[in-house]
């Protein structure tokens, strides 16, 4: 079965070039995981332990010349904000990060919120420039232009995934 | 074995690799052991040492990868191991400088001090060759021909007075520019 809003973000970072993508899974991104494996099997995926070990393994990637993603539900981004603000921005090493929201609107479980509530100032703060895809139609433009302006730039770029889209 | 005798054993052995060192007192004596262009000083993101080296090894099956990570920082990050024995990286080495101390923040005992296992929990998470060195000879007989997975070196502190430049840019885009070009 195709997911239209997850067979958007495989095909945008097909699109992007994207070379490999380095997950911690949670629900929603099952289905992407499932549409790279069946339609770009060239696009390596790579599991993490922990979210911010996927920041390491993708800033490794890019000194090797490839073109990382990283995949991560929301609530493991406080865990990786040491790799992001110690190795990846000031190291200036670009990724696609594409974040499965948990805590915004739809969410069943309120202990998701508060992290939920915190992820677009949580990018704010740190300077990793934004944008929510609103519906599956323009997941895979806002995949190709974060990957297009992260590695213009050299700079991470997110992509988030709010529960409305994933769960729709 | 001091640190910094270690670090120059292993730039020794390794000359084509590149080799990722972890942030404070492994890239310092990295630095002073002998700064080169294949060297990856990582100034912050403690633990992560292990995780830069796998994608680096991943991205580049060509090159052997040399990670000089810490004990203190390799404890942050155990699940790294998991990943290392998942994965199976042919070309990846990660060398443990084992002092036994936070040495960078002031001296304080890691759990090695009383007997947590590095390479045994190396081995638990499948890195089947995974050793601990106590002596220079055991770690150059390690180091030849080809290195195993992990090494636990068991090092006394040295102490750096030399450290790399604070340039982050500058250390990653000359350390990406000697790997793109084949080693002489």
């Amino acid at each position: 079965m195709t997911v239209a809003w997850a067979a958007g973000v495989c095909d945008g970072a097909h699109a992007a070039g994207i070379t490999d993508v380095v997950y911690v899974p949670d629900n929603p991104l099952s289905f992407v995981l499932r549409e790279f494996e069946q339609r770009y099997p060239a696009i390596r995926l790579v599991l993490a332990t922990r979210e911010e070990e996927a920041f390491g393994i993708a800033a490794g990637l890019y000194l090797g010349g490839r073109r990382p993603s990283v995949m991560l539900q929301s609530s493991g981004l406080g865990n990786s904000l040491n790799a992001l603000t110690t190795l990846v921005i000031p190291y200036r090493i670009p990724m696609v990060i594409v974040v499965s929201m948990r805590g915004d609107e739809g969410e069943w479980n309120p202990v998701q919120t508060p992290m939920g509530l915190a992820v677009r100032p949580i990018f704010d703060a740190i300077a990793v420039p934004h944008a929510t895809v609103a519906d599956a139609d323009g997941a895979a433009q806002a995949v190709v232009d974060a990957a297009a302006h992260a590695f213009a730039s050299g700079m991470p770029r997110a992509v988030l995934l709010p529960r409305r889209l994933t769960t729709s | 074995m001091t640190r910094l005798e270690a670090t120059r054993l292993v730039v020794a052995a390794c000359r084509d690799a590149a080799i990722v060192a972890s942030l404070g007192h492994p890239a310092y004596d990295l630095f002073a052991a002998g700064d080169r262009p294949r060297n990856f000083y990582t100034w912050g993101s403690m633990g992560l040492a292990s995780s830069i080296g796998l994608g680096l090894a991943l991205a580049r099956p060509d090159l052997h990868v040399v990670v000089l990570d810490g004990d203190g920082s390799l404890l942050m990050n155990l699940g790294s191991l998991a990943t290392i024995g998942l994965v199976q990286p042919r070309n990846l080495t990660v060398i443990v400088m084992d002092n036994e101390l936070y040495a960078t923040t002031g001296g304080q005992p890691t759990p090695t001090a009383s007997g947590a296992d590095l390479a045994a929990a190396a081995r638990a998470m499948r890195i089947d060759e995974a050793v601990t060195v106590r002596t220079a000879d055991e770690l150059i007989a390690r180091l030849q021909p080809r290195a195993p997975l992990f090494i636990v070196a068991k090092v006394t502190e040295s102490k750096p007075t030399l450290k790399p430049p604070l340039d982050y840019v500058g250390i990653k885009d000359r350390f990406m520019r000697a790997i793109a070009r084949p080693a002489c």
